[in-house]
């Protein structure tokens, strides 16, 4: 009798539970299908790779061979070193850019602030294929090619742009000035917009200059926008592959091979997939600790 | 004395102004220069001399760069076709079962709620290159779907950053619709579909815009597998270009226009989306 | 018929930060069929979640509650015939009025032509009727809490349920719909359970009244016994504008000592009452409006006499506010406006003896 009555609360409890909570794991149930499927199984098979030899039947355990082989590996030091420069010469400055962009726009009219959005934003919508192939026809080595006419006109003799050890990197660098400030601009726009007029009425009070205006008010209150934006254009700009791949194959010298752009070549084009994935948590270990120190160097007054 | 001082004022300030408009035009065109070369730089003869000549008004006008590119190869079409079909059917997964999701994590409590949650959200951290090379096995070799739609699209099928925006969005509806439609005898299923989509019609209108133009413009994950010219999508196709006979720049920009302009036409007609998306998206609060 | 029963009922949540919170604890009561109860209480008190376990839009943690004769512990708020009104109005702001009167209606599957006739008749009984094919951020204030009004009205639902209804209302206003909610119950004879944390409202609109403090219901009374005969200190401080003054006090042979000029005689009804407390501490009550200017008392039996250093005279029109210090504790006095005592002055007061409230000390529970 007991045990049935148990068995029967069983029941009522679960029949409970489904009827309090099933709809909410229905509504969840897909995402999470697609990341144990797409994203944890491969995560951990991944991290299985990286310590075997890939062979389509039966891998082989090698242990840390792969990372050995890695670190010791000169032209992963390279990619890791054109990363590095890729990012610092590209993401600052970007961000420099939009803010300067956001903060010229914010102190127009509603309708000119449309105009500037819309336009800065546009050569986002353009996919990286295209981008990769207009620069590339922008760069073209001959004396016709648009940047050589272009510094033709100040007397400059004709470069050879991407091919050249000196002037490839720099110039994968340079078109990122150039379009992509979009987003950050319209962030930039939206947290100058939420910052109270106030403050600044407050400051005009105590006479303050329009620079420390800036350095007191404007980029204190900035600084979770700043944060936000470095941390994924510094995650983005270390993922940087396609510029790498189409323009340049990241020649010449390996001058313009990065990270993402080794992990590809080892993996689909020498199938080393357990060398290229040894890479890939390599790469990911370094963007989680730069994405740590940025919270913590800029993060500590910011409240989130 | 008064009027003075004003017009003084007056003056710097609209000195001031037309030096921002100023710089403000000029950077913009300097941004717009290297799509505008595209666009010239397609309607010039590929076979004439003129075609790496930098003009500021084309010089010439003819449709050959773009004839040149559609006969180049016989599928241009279809990779648009490819294109449009596999951006259509992810954009309205995720229209469906990002809002679902975001709709749970957002509005319903349930043992785990904060588990799952961060728990998916912990992917965007993980680099792409990390998963990519299993994922490829996976997909490729274990459920053999190599050129396929399936292939493309299954992965993409409810994104991650599409569910914390939807979470994001919907956490502003208030939750009282939700209990009033509960006593209103609403099924739970209905709550979603009758109260909660269409009060977040605007977000979801942000992330179906989004997703859209991001599929449109993959290149890698499509490019990784599919192996036939048929299943191509115009990213993968206009990047065989280049590597087909790269002195042919007309073809190659015409290519990239024609690959370029469904999300431009996109842009303007739907830019207050735009405008407004890319704010929701920013990690706040 | 819809009798709703709370039997031993509690609610636990689990705070991320707090831990468990107990919103309601160990409730018991019965709303009678027909009856309008009133539930009140300061902020926190678990008003809300008490209605919302009602409703079934939240479940009880252990305890059985009952509507009509069914235990409705695990039905869904659809079955359960009930309807409710949302402080916030919670109306659908994508639908147009019709539509959100209609829609509790359409996911019943009702016909249609007796869903028009229906929101006909609702709109028709709360002067909506040209409103219908308008939204939500169209309407004022007050004409969409008619519409909230009248969804739970369309419903026929044998149970009302409101959730301060009137609090985002402005002070008119209140009184209007105040007046026509009174009106609505009268019409339609359904049993409502009335959430609000203003006691006037609640003082008018309840036959019966549950005042809550931090999830415990301190006491279920008539508007009349719940000022009158308030149980415990809590329900005398919280029922009442301005609030009831405590003194703490001794209990002698013949009279309470509060201290050395204040001293009054038991009258006849206490002296039962204080036999058994001879020699021990309490606390007694009065309320600001039982003391009186000499000059304007009207005849008391038992008048007590206060000695006051009026501090501050506040002027309301109709009457006046005095405080004044007694043993250590600020006292509240509302006196006719007639009275000509100014801030400052010293004066005698009059305390009506008959109207004073004892209360243990340690448990703070109404010795009576
Ligand atoms: N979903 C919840 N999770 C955790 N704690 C809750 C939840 N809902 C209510 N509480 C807590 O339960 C207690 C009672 O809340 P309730 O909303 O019933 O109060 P209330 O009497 O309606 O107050 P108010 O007058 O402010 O509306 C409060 O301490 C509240 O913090
Ligand atoms: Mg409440």
């Amino acid at each position: 009798m007991k045990k049935m009555a148990d068995a029967d609360n069983r029941w009522a409890r679960n029949r409970q539970f489904i009827q309090d909570y099933g709809w909410s794991y229905i509504f969840i149930a897909l995402p999470i299908l697609i990341f144990l499927t797409f994203t944890l199984y491969p995560l951990l098979r991944a991290l299985v790779m990286s310590f075997q030899t890939y062979h389509v039947m039966g891998s082989e355990w090698v242990g840390f061979k792969n990372y050995a082989y890695v670190f010791h590996r000169e032209l992963f030091s390279k990619a890791l070193i054109n990363t590095l420069l890729y990012t610092l010469g590209t993401v600052p400055i970007n961000i420099i850019i939009s803010l300067g962009l956001a903060l010229a726009i914010f102190q127009l009219g509603k309708k000119s602030q449309t105009f500037f959005k819309a336009s800065f934003y546009l050569p986002a919508v353009a996919s990286g294929v295209t981008i990769s192939l207009v620069w590339l026809f922008i760069y073209d080595p001959m004396p016709e090619g648009l940047m050589n006419q272009f510094i033709h006109l100040f007397g400059f003799a004709n470069v050879n742009w991407l091919g050249k050890v000196d002037t490839a990197l720099l110039s994968l660098m340079f078109l990122t000035f150039l379009g992509g400030h979009g987003s950050g601009l319209i962030l930039y726009l939206a947290s100058l917009g939420g910052i109270p007029k106030t403050i600044y009425e407050a400051a005009d009070i105590d006479a303050a200059s329009t620079w420390s205006k800036f350095r007191n008010i404007t980029w204190p209150l900035l600084k979770p926008t700043t944060l936000y934006m470095l941390v994924i254009n510094v995650i983005g700009s270390f993922q940087v592959f396609m510029s790498a791949y189409l323009m340049t194959s990241g020649g010449p010298d390996h001058a313009t091979t990065t990270i993402a752009y080794l992990i590809y070549q080892d993996a689909f084009e020498y199938f080393e997939f357990g060398v290229a994935a040894a890479e890939s948590f390599i790469l990911a270990l370094i963007i989680v600790a730069i994405s740590v120190l940025q919270f913590k160097y800029m993060g500590s007054d910011v409240e989130y | 004395m008064k009027g003075e001082i004003k017009d003084l004022k007056g003056a710097s300030f609209y000195i001031k102004r037309g030096l921002i408009y100023m710089v403000l035009i000029l950077w913009s065109l300097f941004t717009f220069l290297p799509l505008y070369w595209m666009l010239v730089s397609s309607f010039i003869d590929p076979n004439s001399s003129a075609s790496l000549q930098f003009t500021l008004v084309p010089k010439e006008f003819t449709l050959a760069s773009y004839s040149y590119f559609f006969t180049f190869n016989k599928n241009v079409l279809r990779w648009l076709f490819n294109s449009l079909l596999i951006s259509g059917v992810v954009t309205l997964a995720n229209v469906f079962f990002a809002s679902m999701a975001g709709y749970a994590f957002s509005k319903l409590r349930f043992p785990g709620r904060n588990a799952f949650f961060w728990t998916l959200m912990s992917s965007i951290m993980i680099p792409g290159q990390v998963t990519l090379i299993p994922l490829y096995i996976l997909v490729v070799n274990v459920f053999n779907m190599s050129d396929t739609y399936f292939a493309i699209i299954l992965p993409g099928v409810v994104s991650v950053y599409n569910i914390f925006l939807m979470k994001q969005y919907m956490t502003s509806i208030p939750s009282t619709l939700i209990d009033a439609a509960r006593i209103d005898a609403c099924s739970e299923f209905g709550i979603f579909r009758k109260v909660i989509f269409p009060m977040a019609k605007p977000g979801v209108a942000v992330m179906a815009i989004f997703t859209f133009v991001g599929q449109w413009n993959d290149f890698f994950w499509p490019f990784l597998v599919t192996k036939t010219s048929t299943m191509r999508t115009i990213q993968v196709g206009l990047s065989s270009f280049k590597f087909a006979d790269s002195t042919q720049f007309g073809p190659m920009m015409a290519g990239a226009v024609i690959a370029s302009i469904p999300m431009f036409i996109l842009f303007f007609a739907l830019q207050k989306y735009f405008l407004q998306g890319i704010t929701i998206g920013a990690i706040k609060g | 018929m819809a009798k709703i029963i709370f039997d031993h009922v509690t609610k636990e949540f689990v705070d991320d930060k707090k831990g468990r919170v107990k919103a309601v604890d160990d409730s018991c009561f019965t709303v009678e069929d027909q009856e309008f109860m009133v539930f009140v209480g300061p902020s926190g008190c678990g008003k809300t979640t008490s209605l919302r376990m009602i409703a079934g839009l939240e479940r009880q943690t252990s305890g059985n509650i009952y509507i009509g004769d069914r235990v409705v512990n695990n039905l869904h708020p659809k079955e359960r015939d009930i309807a409710m009104v949302f402080q916030d109005y919670a109306l659908y702001p994508h639908m147009t009025i019709y539509e959100n009167l209609a829609f509790g209606l359409k996911n019943l599957k009702t016909p249609k032509l007796e869903i028009e006739a229906k929101v006909k008749r609702a709109s028709e009984i709360l002067g909506l009727g040209d409103l219908l094919e308008r939204r939500p951020r169209e309407l004022s204030g007050g004409q969409r809490q008619r519409v909230a009004l009248g969804r739970a009205i369309v419903r026929n639902p044998k149970v009302f349920l409101f959730d301060e209804p009137l609090s985002n209302l402005d002070a008119k206003l209140r009184v209007q719909m105040r007046v026509e909610i009174a009106e609505l119950h009268k019409a339609l004879g359904t049993t409502i359970v009335y959430v609000t944390h203003d006691q006037v409202e609640a003082m008018t609109l309840g036959q019966r009244i549950v005042v809550m403090n931090r999830g415990v219901i301190q006491q279920i009374a008539t508007p009349d016994n719940l000022y009158n005969k308030p149980a415990n200190m809590f329900v005398a401080g919280f029922i009442g504008a301005p609030a009831m003054n405590f003194l703490n006090c001794r209990i002698e042979q013949k009279h309470f000592v509060i201290d050395q000029d204040t001293v009054f005689g038991i009258s006849q009804e206490y002296q039962k009452l204080c036999k058994p407390l001879i020699g021990r501490e309490i606390v007694l009550g009065i309320r600001p409006e039982d003391i009186y200017d000499p000059h304007l008392a009207p005849n008391l039996k038992n008048p007590g006499t206060l000695h006051a250093a009026v501090k501050v005279v506040e002027k309301l029109g109709a009457e006046n506010l005095f405080y004044f210090d007694r043993a250590g504790v600020t006292v509240t006095a509302r006196i006719s406006a007639q009275s000509r005592v100014m801030a400052g002055e010293h004066v005698e007061l009059l305390m009506d003896l008959d109207k004073v409230h004892l209360f243990d000390k340690e448990s703070g529970m109404a010795i009576r």
